[in-house]
């Protein structure tokens, strides 16, 4: 990409990434900078199709919002206060500058501003990714190790079979079977609902457990096998594990100390890449357990036809995952100073 | 880990399913490869040929009389859901509806995705780069989140589920045929076609389709897991296949709402849900350790 746009032409952004890369400090930050600005038009692109999507599909907004029975004149007056009458160009460009100001528009529903709304929701949905998370990673670390310590033994075939059901479970079935038995049978967990950390701390991690289990349980058993592949690779293959071998340490000093150092670089990469398949998830599972986050409020929206709140909900989630992929490529030559920072950018 | 963003993107990061090569792992894995065959032929059987020829019940317009008849119910083998209509039947018919999305979009996955794919990498320039760039944005969506957009824009109904999951089935699949054709192009038959005068659809066409379409068909395998998956997620929400027509994902739906007191609405669906994702992806993995040898 980069090599390609000084071929064309000599553009203000080849220009302004000429200067940023000529300033010199150290080449993690110029490589920021460059992924940066190659992130930037992705970033366009994502708004642009955002208002392709809710805009030119058909259905109609003002005929929805006032029902069936509303008159074609209360419509149309509804379409000319909602700027429906105008080109689609005019209003994406009143979106978009919009955006740029801060302002997502207001819900056709409520009138509240749509980050006010998002802005409520998107905390409760980043506690429940964290939380899949923690419970996906403090399982994951320690069972790769012990199937990276004894490969093909029983721990192993054990992880195997286990990962070989987690990964092909839909979260929604997982969800529903554990509704089943921990809500259901054993009534130690709320099948449905959510309690706000300022009321009861326990109580919050309670109502986020069975949704995080139903996120993180996949997650685990694919973060399971990565690591353990990776692990091995690394005790097979690599020079420094022969030397630490070499200089005595024990099988656990070198699986952890050596091993596991370098394969977290992988790992961490993974978490973050991963992030955009983990937000879809979310929709689904603050559905099903009524969890008050920015899913829920996107599926809300999708079937009042609110498109406002809908296309800030789905701009939000494209620009998490194109944070993520952006941290995770920084994070990776961040992390192992081996990876070039120039050469085959984009 | 070299794994490729987009596939990670997509969901379908490549994970050893099967016990690595030492040892019993080759019996495993051609176990693995027979395994899942079988299994998929009794699932497309069952829910392809079954109702054709054998004498399976209507999966709508059941009578209410006839509601919440228990497993083994004379007629009804699998008993009736609470409207009356036969289970047995429904499961057919719905994994049809979700296996003929899954089997539309994948197909859709290869030809549209995998020319793209191809026509970038081997033009390469700003062909390349445009469609890369573009395939970039549709991947920066959360795919449930873009497909539910786009099935709430079109409306429930079997056929718009499928363009909704087409829209991140076919940048995936692009992604896996570009990294083929780089590597087939520097093939040494790629050069002698050009030498001999090939124009560029007939090398695109007669030399380098025929060398990615193994890797595609692999990938196809893994993606129809991800695509039974997602069209249950979205039945599930209301947004893919309407009811009373089944799916499996409006099965589970439906069985939510008498969860506590028969599970089995949500179960028997779920398990055949599983079962299909889960011969799918051995199917996938057996053909990919295959091809890598």
């Amino acid at each position: 990409m980069s090599s390609l746009g000084a071929q064309i032409h000599v553009g203000p952004l080849e220009r302004a990434r000429d200067r940023l890369a000529r300033l010199g400090g150290p080449p993690a930050l110029r490589f920021a900078g460059r992924r940066l600005l190659t992130a930037i038009p992705v970033l366009w692109g994502v708004t642009l199709l955002t208002f392709i999507a809710m805009n030119s599909l058909p259905g109609d907004a003002a005929q929805e919002l006032l029902g069936a029975n509303a008159t074609p004149a209360e419509v149309h007056q509804l379409e000319l206060k909602l700027g429906l009458d105008k080109p689609f160009i005019d209003r994406y460009w009143h979106w978009f500058t919009g955006i740029l100001h801060g302002s997502f528009g207001h819900s056709l529903a409520s009138g509240q501003s749509v980050i006010g709304i998002l802005g409520a929701d998107l905390p409760i949905t980043l506690e429940l990714i964290a939380y899949s998370l923690v419970v996906s990673l403090v399982l994951a670390i320690p069972l790769a190790l012990v199937c990276a310590r004894w490969p093909n033994r029983v721990a192993d075939k054990l992880s195997l079979g286990v990962s070989m059901v987690g990964l092909s479970i839909a979260n929604y079935v997982l969800a529903l079977i554990l509704v089943y038995l921990f809500a259901v049978k054993l009534n130690v967990l709320p099948a449905i609902g959510w309690t706000p950390p300022g009321q009861s701390v326990g109580g919050n991690l309670k109502s986020l457990t069975l949704p995080a289990l139903s996120i993180g349980l996949p997650l685990f058993c694919f973060y399971t096998r990565l690591l353990r592949a990776d692990l091995l690779e690394h005790m097979q293959s690599e020079e420094y594990v022969v030397t630490a071998r070499a200089k005595g340490a024990g099988p656990w000093r070198v699986l952890i100390r050596h091993a596991l150092r370098n394969s977290v670089f992988g790992l961490i990469t993974i978490v973050a890449l991963n992030l955009g398949a983990l937000l879809g998830a979310t929709v689904i599972i603050e559905d099903i357990f009524g969890l008050p986050g920015m899913g829920h409020e996107l599926l809300s929206a999708i079937n009042t036809r609110d498109v406002p709140v809908v296309e800030g909900a789905v701009l939000i989630f494209a620009v998490m995952v194109v944070a993520a992929n952006f941290l995770a490529d920084l994070l990776y030559s961040l992390l192992d100073p081996r990876i070039r920072y120039g050469g085959s950018a984009g | 880990m070299a794994v490729q963003p987009a596939e990670i993107a997509a969901g379908t990061v490549p994970v050893e399913l099967t016990a690595p090569a030492a040892g019993g792992g080759r019996l495993l894995r051609s176990g693995g490869l027979a395994l899942s065959l079988a299994l998929l032929v009794v699932i497309f059987g069952a829910c392809f040929i079954w109702p054709l020829v054998g004498s399976v019940p209507r999966p709508t317009g059941g009578s209410v009389l006839n509601a919440n008849l228990s497993i083994g119910a004379p007629g009804h083998l699998l008993g009736t859901d609470p409207v009356g209509n036969d289970e047995l039947s429904r499961l057919l018919y719905g994994g049809r509806a979700s296996l003929e999305v899954a089997l539309a979009v994948n197909a859709l996955g290869i030809v549209l995705g995998g020319l793209l794919g191809a026509l970038a990498a081997y033009v390469g320039g700003v062909l390349d780069a445009v469609i890369m760039r573009f395939l970039d944005m549709l991947i920066a969506f959360p795919s449930l989140v873009l497909a539910l957009a786009i099935a709430e824009g079109l409306g429930p109904g079997e056929v718009h589920t499928i363009w909704a999951l087409a829209f991140f089935s076919v940048p995936a699949f692009a992604r896996v045929a570009r990294a083929e054709t780089l590597k087939v192009r520097e093939r040494p038959f790629v050069a002698a076609a050009q030498l001999a005068g090939s124009r560029r659809w007939r090398i695109l066409g007669a030399h380098i389709a025929p060398n990615i379409l193994p890797q595609l068909i692999t990938f196809a395998f893994l993606g129809m897991g991800i695509t039974v998956v997602l069209e249950g997620a979205l039945s599930f929400l209301g947004l893919g296949i309407p009811a009373p027509a089944p799916s499996w994902g409006n099965m589970i739906a439906q069985g939510q709402s008498v969860l506590s007191a028969q599970p089995r609405f949500v179960l028997l669906p779920s398990a055949a849900l599983c079962l299909a994702v889960i011969a799918f992806n051995m199917l996938g993995d057996a053909l990919r350790a295959r091809w890598a040898g």
